[in-house]
């Protein structure tokens, strides 16, 4: 059995190779490459990716998983021996669902429709854009409908971004979130003159915040003899192996804690790339899609750890000295307050922790209808604005400021939102259990030690890579289901107390 | 029918090209922003790369495919895109095909292993530890040559690697006339050696500032960054990714000459493929004809535009106010001092006129190895008797002398000449340029770089692997390499400068 594990080994590892190579050359294309490279850029990365998943999709690999599935039948769950044969076998068949032609015609009307997407967006012209996402939402169905039967369309779409987790499953976390959510957001709105953020209102010196940005991602443990960090228009991590993981930010003019708080978020996914088992390299256990479990540490890392009151007592000093004078009249509790501020508004990426998810529940439900199709394309501005309305009493009054300030359904990324939201909610119940385990954890923070977190984290997450679907990952490491109390508990904690509601 | 085998043909070739692309900008995030964990994992995937880019092209569907063409090829004309790439994909496929696979895999081997004996046997300054490695890889060229009908001299096989059409007798002709005449000029010189003074290039200059300038010269010389970029690396190089990602990189030291010349010399190489005919992109042609065309363009705008008078009549005042320590240095003194020439050991430091006998020397000595009339081990010997008799030095260890060139650790053996070949060309591009624009030096000296550039464009680059060096020698001088030229260029120019008879 040894000697079909390693032909399976080999075979994956060429397909991996090709998949790392593509991201160089992606990375490359958003930081580094000349406007001139934009055509022959897409014409290597189809080929690559076509390749890859040539090698991923040969018959050899469906007759290597077949032999050796009495074997990983013999091995323990969690060994690395059975979870590469059972997610290899996973991936496979998933793969091996969609007919290639198929996949080139959604990538293709993918291209147009990004395309179309951020043309509709500049010209606030949704009718632009609205036959490309038909077409792509036509498609996703087709897509979708080669993984029947299933209880609902939506659940492939899901299952492709973070696999294990199904509709009925999100749509329970979901429900019992939402009213908390609307109730807080409500309360806090009645109490807006709380906080007072005029402390960020200043421009900073782009270089020093690039070096401020390296040294506070350094602090948190994110090592840079394995990564590096540069500037893109929006922030992201990629990966060419656990030993060269690079992250982005971006800065915005008038806003000086964005370049810091994106660089610590794409932190938290490189930590995770970063502490990946060495012993899953070139596997595919190593990369590929986890996205709930990746926003998981992202968002641990910006939100809970990187806003929490513990952090900036630590960092506050720094900060100071690093952008001196601007802050020399501030203090650590102003600006811990002012990176907390709460204000409902139109756009997602924009949004503070406590309205963040009432953003991604109306995306979870319109997408849900589209795919079910409840919901038609036309309708959907409506249905958007009419949500918004509800959900955060605030209505776009552009469509570029409501359906298409996203790029992911012009991908034809359904099935990507509900992710986020999920990894704050997983952020949140790994930070409980964290406190249970370190009862020293918020003192540590306060004087920047960051080891015994990336320490804990590693151990209960980062390095398991790909091994564990997000419900068995949460079952390990909080000994319990997935759940919005913990999530509940800590908004209602952090924001109650800032705002005295 | 004949237009599907050739439209299957560049179906094949693009995957292939794809591949080779995606591998230079592999190469390239190495060289340049690759954090030092990278190595490893980068070089799994670049394995891979070559790996498949070599699998795909040696396929027996393309050998076919380049049969049944045969007929279809006869009857167009040569110089046409369609016949040229057919015709130099044949020859390109039929040298890797002859190569049994085993050997290739053996000589990449020891390639990797004689890089690391060579590195440790320089830092060290011990031959003995390099020995045994370069002599298997005199062993393994010599086998490799052995797979081209052993019909004349091995050495050929090994030059054709480089320099498509050229053979050991057609270039010992040329070397050996231009050597005695090197040896003289160079003698001559060093008895006037005081009649030029460099120090005034030893000025403190910022790096940022060196680069800014550079950018500033190769970009109206003609280079564009809409499709390409500068960088730094260890070693300065041009690499591309199809015509619109033309990449340059250049380093600094302690002279302020260095970085902006190596910025010319890459400039030049990178306009080649800037200019490259786009209907070839993504065939094999998509490239330089040779090493040594290559070279001529580099060594064109480094030496004949960068290093004469009428370019420094117009950058001069503009290098002056970029570095106000030569605002008292009049131009003569710098023109003098930036083609200062002097005998000295190492190859890439040589000047214009002492350069070409560093690559006699190795061209020699390369043809005595291959064909047994100097062993391995009398090497080190070898080279210093041959230095003092050209140069008049003798090296006093073997790091400046035999082990100071990466080439033949990397069984690069018959690429030397290329330089040299390259240089004697770029002079008879220079004498037909001149004689078809009598205003080229004036249109130097006002910096206008337009009409050289079109003229190389036309002449050279927009072919790109059309031609062999013969042919295109032909085409544009309408006859064959001449090192006359290149020795009156030297004449006039040296002796100019250092006042000889």
């Amino acid at each position: 059995m040894r000697d079909q594990l390693d032909q399976l080994k080999a075979l994956l590892a060429r397909g991996i190779d090709l998949t790392y190579a593509a991201f160089l050359l992606s990375w490359d294309q958003e930081t580094k490459m000349p406007p001139g490279g934009v055509q022959a850029r897409a014409d290597q990365i189809a080929t690559l990716q076509s390749l890859a998943h040539e090698f991923f999709t040969a018959d050899a690999v469906g007759a290597l998983l077949d032999e050796l599935a009495p074997y990983a039948d013999s091995l323990p769950h969690d060994s690395h021996e059975a979870s590469l044969i059972r997610v290899t076998r996973r991936d496979y068949e998933k793969r091996r669902r969609v007919p290639a032609a198929l996949v080139g015609e959604l990538a293709r009307a993918s291209a147009l429709g990004k395309k179309a997407w951020a043309e509709a967006k500049a010209g606030d012209d949704f009718a632009h854009f609205q036959p490309h996402l038909e077409r792509i939402v036509a498609l996703r169905i087709q897509w979708a409908e080669c993984f029947a039967p299933f209880a609902d369309r939506y659940d492939p779409l899901l299952d492709h971004f973070e696999p294990g987790l199904d509709t009925p499953q999100i749509a329970a976390v979901f429900e019992a979130l939402k009213p908390e959510l609307v109730t807080l957001v409500a309360a806090i709105a009645e109490r807006r003159a709380a906080v007072d953020d005029r402390v960020l209102h200043v421009t900073l010196p782009d270089e020093a915040q690039i070096a401020f940005c390296r040294q506070v991602t350094e602090w948190l443990g994110y090592d840079y003899q394995r990564g590096r960090l540069d500037l893109s228009a929006h922030p992201f991590t990629t990966r060419f192996s656990m030993d060269d993981v690079r992250i982005t930010t971006r800065i915005l003019p008038g806003n000086p804690i964005k370049a810091l708080m994106s660089a610590i978020h794409e932190a938290g996914h490189a930590l995770h790339a970063q502490h990946i088992d060495r012993a899953l390299y070139r596997t595919g256990l190593d990369v590929g899609l986890m996205m709930a479990i990746s926003e998981s540490q992202s968002r641990f890392y910006e939100n809970v750890l990187g806003r929490s009151r513990a952090f900036w007592r630590f960092l506050f000093p720094r900060f100071q000295r690093a952008f001196a004078p601007h802050f020399d009249a501030a203090d650590a509790e102003t600006l811990y307050r002012a990176v907390n501020r709460v204000e409902p508004g139109l756009t997602r990426v924009e949004a503070d922790e406590v309205t963040y998810g009432l953003h991604i529940m109306l995306r979870f439900e319109l997408e849900h209808d589209l795919i079910n199709e409840r919901v038609r394309v036309a309708d959907l501005p409506r249905e958007w604005n009419d949500r918004m309305e509800a959900y955060l009493g605030v209505r776009p009054t552009t469509d570029r400021e409501g359906v298409l300030q996203d790029i992911h359904w012009s991908q034809g990324a359904f099935g990507y939102f509900p992710d986020y939201l999920l990894g704050s909610i997983l952020a949140a119940q790994l930070w409980a259990r964290m406190q249970e385990e370190i009862p020293e954890v918020e003192a540590q923070i306060g004087r920047g030690e960051f080891g015994p977190i990336l320490h804990w984290l590693s151990e209960k997450v980062m390095r398991h890579g790909r091994k564990f679907t997000l419900p068995e990952l949460a079952q390990r490491a909080t000994g319990g289901p997935l759940s919005s109390g913990p999530y509940v508990a800590y908004l209602r904690g952090r924001y109650g107390e800032i705002y005295g509601v | 029918m004949v237009e599907e085998k050739l439209t299957q043909l560049k179906d094949r070739l693009a995957r292939v090209r794809d591949l080779e692309y995606a591998a230079y900008v592999l190469q390239w995030d190495m060289e340049t922003m690759m954090p030092p964990g990278g190595a490893d994992a980068r070089a799994d995937q670049l394995a891979t790369l070559e790996a498949l880019a070599h699998q795909y092209f040696v396929d027996e569907e393309i050998g076919r495919l380049l049969d049944d063409l045969r007929p279809y090829e006869a009857q167009l004309d040569p110089a046409s895109d369609e016949a040229s790439i057919i015709r130099v994909t044949r020859r390109e496929y039929q040298k890797k095909v002859r190569v049994p696979v085993a050997l290739v895999e053996e000589i990449t081997r020891t390639a990797s292993l004689a890089h690391h004996a060579w590195v440790k046997a320089r830092e060290e300054d011990h031959f003995a530890h390099f020995q045994p490695l370069l002599q298997r890889t005199v062993d393994l060229a010599i086998q490799w040559a052995e797979c081209f009908d052993g019909q004349g001299n091995p050495y050929n096989p090994l030059l054709d690697r480089f320099e498509p059409g050229m053979t050991y007798d057609q270039i010992d002709a040329i070397f050996s006339g231009l050597k005695p005449e090197l040896v003289r000029l160079v003698a001559a010189i060093v008895e006037h050696q005081d009649a030029v003074d460099d120090r005034i290039l030893h000025l403190p200059w910022e790096t940022e500032a060196q680069l800014a300038f550079g950018r500033e010269v190769v970009a109206q010389m003609g280079y564009d960054f809409e499709r390409g970029r500068l960088d730094l690396s260890a070693h300065p190089f041009t690499i591309h990714f199809g015509r619109g990602d033309v990449r340059i990189t250049t380093r600094v030291d302690e002279s302020i000459s260095s970085c902006l010349m190596s910025i010319i010399h890459e400039g030049g190489h990178a306009l080649y493929e800037q200019n490259t005919s786009p209907t070839l992109y993504r065939t094999l042609l998509d490239q330089g004809a040779s090493y040594s065309a290559h070279e001529s363009q580099s060594r064109f705008y480094e030496n004949i535009l960068g290093r004469s008078r009428p370019f420094w009549r117009h950058f001069y005042p503009r290098l002056q106010a970029a570095l106000p320590a030569l605002r008292d240095v009049d131009i003569e003194t710098f023109y003098r001092a930036l083609n200062r020439s002097r005998p000295s050991l190492i190859r890439v430091e040589a000047d214009e006129v002492t350069y070409g006998l560093h690559i006699i020397l190795r061209f020699e000595l390369e043809n005595d190895l291959i064909n047994g009339r100097v062993q391995v081990a009398d090497l080190p010997h070898e080279w210093n008797a041959r230095m003092e008799q050209y140069l008049g030095l003798t090296p006093p260890n073997d790091r400046l002398g035999v082990l100071q060139d990466i080439h033949w650790a990397h069984g690069y053996i018959g690429y030397f000449p290329d330089y040299l070949l390259g240089t004697i060309f770029s002079v008879q591009l220079w004498e037909r340029l001149k004689q078809d624009n009598p205003q080229a030096e004036a249109q130097v000296e006002r910096g206008e770089f337009g009409p050289i550039n079109a003229w190389m464009r036309e002449q050279v680059q927009q072919h790109g692997m059309k031609f062999t060096l013969p042919e295109l020698a032909q085409r544009i001088t309408g006859g064959p390499l001449k090192w006359e030229p290149y020795m009156s260029y030297l004449r006039a120019k040296y002796g100019e400068i250092y006042g000889l008879s």
